[in-house]
């Protein structure tokens, strides 16, 4: 165990892993193949991983090393393994015509993290540690992830800006609090499996219904 | 645990216990069982409550006896806040009411119930409304008011849509009943929380030693009298009163409009009186305004209507109206610092509530036997009941003597109270008493006035003369299970109104809860108001009374045998036989009145002729509907609707189908609200 690590190096280390874990997310914005799409995701669950387990280290808690790999099997391993099935099942390469082009996207995304920088001064100033000074970053990937949810067609992914939004609420827990205990995260974690698996079900169902999966087709459905 | 305590859980118990037995019981013992469980606890609530009020009389009046109040504080029944519950004096008085109501309406539905009322979820959930309104007087905290007024809300709404299969008009007069049961909710959640956290806490004790600044005290105290007023019927929150109370099963007709609506005032006079300790005039001249627009209003459509229990729910809406001129007047004296009429009036009101309940259940039960009897509320096709249902013609008789406010009735005794309290405050009560008071008097008194022609309508329309129609030809008398729960209920009417002596120095002790001081009233036989010259005795008008009608019937007897007698038939203009279409009807006998207050009422009349296909000039058919809508419903209530619903359908442009506007509209929303929130924090 680390518990000799140095506060220069956690702190290092810290950024690094918040570093990774912000810039998977903006890279979701700017590739448009599917397949680089899920691969950023399965990076951005390695980095969310290495986030837990620094903290874990430098507060020398065994249980949140163990939650931190329990959260990166599920979102670096399980996660991206079912979205790639799902992927080559359908053979849709590419995201079409998104509904706000890449430039303007990567340009939102600053300006949300702005927003998410100036939303979260009250939260720093509670208690100014390296962990709490990161929260701007999970909350960009928030807004990030809701951002991906409004403005992409295919339904995969739609449901990587989801998931990418449960990483980054997953991020802010672990960055806020010292240590989410293991049954919330357990939970939280069965939760997203089960979204996961009833999503690509819903993908199978509307492939095989109306051979495509974009979501502006179902307009019908409304009453 | 002391008697109260002790006999308040047994109570509760009783109800849970008839909950479980509506449940498991076989269907052939379901309705006794659940029916004798709840009878029971309304039994030992109503002792709870009697207990209650007299522990706290033995050191006489001054609040000294509050050492001997039950309280209990139940951390672990609920998360966060727990339950807090005390039962004091002016509770105590509510508890009784609703426990007395609940034993008639109980052993009342063993009989009324075997007709397709007898499933599991509606003889489950009348236990759990008596339950929860024996809750509400004994909170003493905010979050337990809250959630036993929530509770109370739910299960009369329930038993309200009991018979929705039969019925349309069930479902609409449970929606309206649910929206505004449940803006009341809302508006006294608003305040209450408001206070609760002006005050740093939520106990009732915690509230009551607040210090709030006088804007926020009236923030608080108009935002719960919204909520109240609406659960007690009162202009123009009244819409649901008249329409839920028809619709649903009498006994529940019964509990809501003797019980129910009880809580409306309780609620009135717990927060504004007792937790705000009183406030500006203007508060009580506004309750007391309210309280007497409902009289009117509630009395003037009552008497037109002819539908036997929208006739009794407007009458509620008059008397709940009536209680709220006796708590504005206590009220505004308190203010103006008359001590001795304020706690007059006080009385006076929770007399009446006490009244209302005995007379209202007397006559929604006889309803309720006549519509079991005949299947139809319409008094212009009832008639005749005397001799097919004497003894609910009887318990109607005794319902309508004293609900029209004559003596020997109960109510006279309470609004001569009323009056007397309004009477004797004329002098200190400045130049606002000086217009107000006798407007109320005048409100009063032609409130009285027409409660008389509305009582005497339902009654000689709906009971006596000849049936006009079929079924009302058929009746057949009631079971006796519903029989013995109309006696009881009669009973109870007639010992308030033959010895109130016994009752209001009771209520003089819940005053003292609000208004410490002396004893209201004194005397065995006779009411002797203290502090003020005035007394009265129900007793010796009724034996008055009495010797004076025998005496009258001895001499016309005497006078009228020396002639022989001699059947022939009545002069009927060379008409034919006399048949019941020449009857007065209810709508006939209202017309009258229908004309005097024209202005007020509004009513619609329309004519309608199909002349034939042949000549314009002759007739094929003549039609012609005349109703009384309630106008301020009408003018009110009919444009928000509308207006709500055009912003309703306004809004399906906004879906269109498109997942990503539904996600957008979502992520602008949080986005605009963070940004809100970054620039002014």
């Amino acid at each position: 165990m680390g518990v000799n690590m140095t506060d220069a190096m956690y702190v290092q280390l810290l950024d690094l892993a918040c570093g990774a874990f912000l810039l998977t997310g903006v890279l979701v914005l700017w590739r448009r193949e599917l397949s680089a799409i899920v691969w950023l995701f399965a990076l951005q669950g390695v980095a969310l991983t290495a986030l837990i387990v620094v903290l874990g280290s430098w507060q020398a808690d065994l249980e949140l090393i163990l939650v931190g790999a329990g959260v990166g099997a599920l979102r670096a391993g399980l996660l991206p393994y079912l979205m790639r099935r799902a992927l080559v099942a359908g053979g849709e390469g590419r995201e079409t015509q998104p509904l706000v082009n890449v430039a303007t996207s990567l340009v939102v995304a600053a300006v949300l993290a702005m927003l998410a920088y100036a939303l979260s001064q009250p939260l720093v100033r509670l208690s100014p540690t390296p962990a709490t000074q990161a929260v701007p970053v999970a909350l960009t990937v928030l807004l990030i992830g809701f951002f991906v949810l409004v403005t992409r067609r295919r339904a995969l992914s739609q449901l990587v800006g989801f998931l990418l939004m449960d990483n980054a609420i997953t991020a802010t827990a672990f960055l806020t609090t010292s240590g989410v205990p293991l049954v919330v995260e357990l939970g939280i974690s069965l939760d997203l499996l089960l979204a996961v698996l009833v999503l690509q079900v819903l993908t199978t169902r509307m492939r095989a219904a109306f051979g495509g999966t974009d979501l502006d087709e179902l307009r019908e459905l409304h009453d | 645990m002391n008697l109260v305590g002790t006999l308040f859980v047994v109570a509760l118990s009783g109800c849970a216990v008839a909950a479980v037995a509506a449940v498991l019981a076989p269907p052939r013992a379901r309705l006794r069982l659940a029916g004798w469980c709840t009878a029971g606890a309304g039994a030992v609530g109503a002792a709870a409550g009697v207990a209650a009020v007299m522990a706290d009389g033995m050191t006489s009046g001054v609040s000294a006896g509050a050492g001997q109040r039950w309280s209990a504080w139940l951390p672990e029944l609920l998360p966060l806040a727990g339950v807090r519950l005390a039962i004091d004096p002016l509770g105590g008085v509510f508890i009784a009411v609703t426990g007395v109501v609940a034993v008639c309406a109980a052993i009342y539905g063993i009989g009324y119930c075997s007709h397709g009322l007898d499933g599991r979820a509606f003889q489950l959930v009348l236990p759990l409304f008596v339950a929860a309104m024996l809750v509400v007087p004994a909170a003493a905290s905010v979050s337990t008011f809250l959630l036993a007024w929530e509770l109370m809300a739910i299960s009369s709404l329930l038993l309200v849509l009991a018979e929705h299969r039969r019925r349309a008009a069930v479902g609409r007069a449970g929606l309206w009943y649910a929206v505004m049961t449940h803006f009341g909710l809302v508006t006294i959640l608003i305040g209450l929380v408001a206070f609760a956290a002006g005050a740093g806490g939520e106990s009732f004790e915690q509230l009551r030693a607040a210090a709030l600044s006088p804007a926020a005290k009236t923030v608080v105290f108009l935002a719960t009298l919204a909520g109240f007023a609406s659960k007690a019927g009162i202009v123009p929150l009244h819409v649901w009163l008249p329409r839920a109370h028809p619709e649903a099963p009498s006994h529940v007709s019964a509990l809501m409009s003797a019980a129910m609506v009880n809580m409306g005032a309780y609620g009135i006079i717990r927060i504004g009186l007792d937790l705000l300790g009183g406030g500006p005039a203007w508060w009580w001249l506004l309750v007391l305004g309210l309280g007497a627009a409902s009289a009117l209003f509630g009395i003037l459509q009552a008497v037109v209507a002819s539908d036997l229990k929208r006739l009794l729910g407007y009458s509620t809406t008059e008397n709940l109206g009536l209680v709220l001129v006796g708590v504005g007047a206590a009220g505004f004296f308190a203010a103006s610092r008359l001590p001795v009429p304020a706690a007059l009036a006080l009385a006076a009101a929770l007399l009446h509530v006490v009244n209302h309940a005995a007379f209202k259940t007397v006559l929604f039960l006889a309803a309720g036997s006549v519509l079991h009897a005949t299947g139809t509320r319409d008094l212009d096709a009832l008639g005749g009941l005397r001799t097919r249902l004497p003894y609910t013609t009887a318990a109607f008789a005794v319902g309508a003597l004293c609900a029209s406010a004559l003596p020997p009735g109960n109510a006279f005794v309470s609004e001569w109270l009323l009056l007397q309290s309004l009477i004797h405050a004329l002098p200190g009560s400045g130049v606002a008493g000086a217009v107000t008071m006798p407007l109320a008097v005048a409100v009063i008194a032609l409130s009285a006035g027409l409660a008389v022609a509305t009582f005497v309508k339902a009654f000689g329309v709906g009971f006596l003369a000849r049936p006009r129609s079929a079924p009302a030809e058929r009746a057949r008398e009631s079971p006796p299970a519903m029989l013995g729960a109309m006696a009881l209920a009669v009973a109870g009417c007639a010992a308030l109104a033959l010895a109130p002596t016994l009752v209001v120095p009771a209520l003089g002790r819940a005053v003292g809860v609000v208004f410490p001081g002396r004893e209201v009233v004194s005397g065995e036989l006779t009411l002797r108001l203290t502090g003020v010259a005035g007394m009265i005795s129900p007793l010796l008008i009724a034996v008055t009374l009495v010797a004076a009608a025998s005496i009258v019937l001895g001499l016309v007897r005497v006078s009228a045998t020396r002639r022989a007698r001699r059947a022939a038939r009545l002069w009927d203009c060379g008409a034919g036989p006399i048949s019941a279409r020449m009857e007065y009807t209810a709508t006939s006998f209202a017309e009258p009145l229908e004309r005097v207050f024209d202005d007020v009422l509004a009513p619609e009349s329309d004519v309608d002729v199909t002349p034939m296909k042949e000549s314009a000039y002759l007739v094929e058919r003549v039609r012609f509907h005349a109703r009384v809508p309630d106008r301020i419903e009408h003018r009110l209530y009919d444009p928000l609707i509308a207006a709500v619903s055009a912003v309703g359908r306004g809004a399906r442009a906004l879906a269109t189908g498109s997942v990503h506007r539904y996600l957008g509209y979502g992520f602008w929303a949080l986005t605009a609200a963070l940004i809100v929130l970054v620039v002014t924090w």
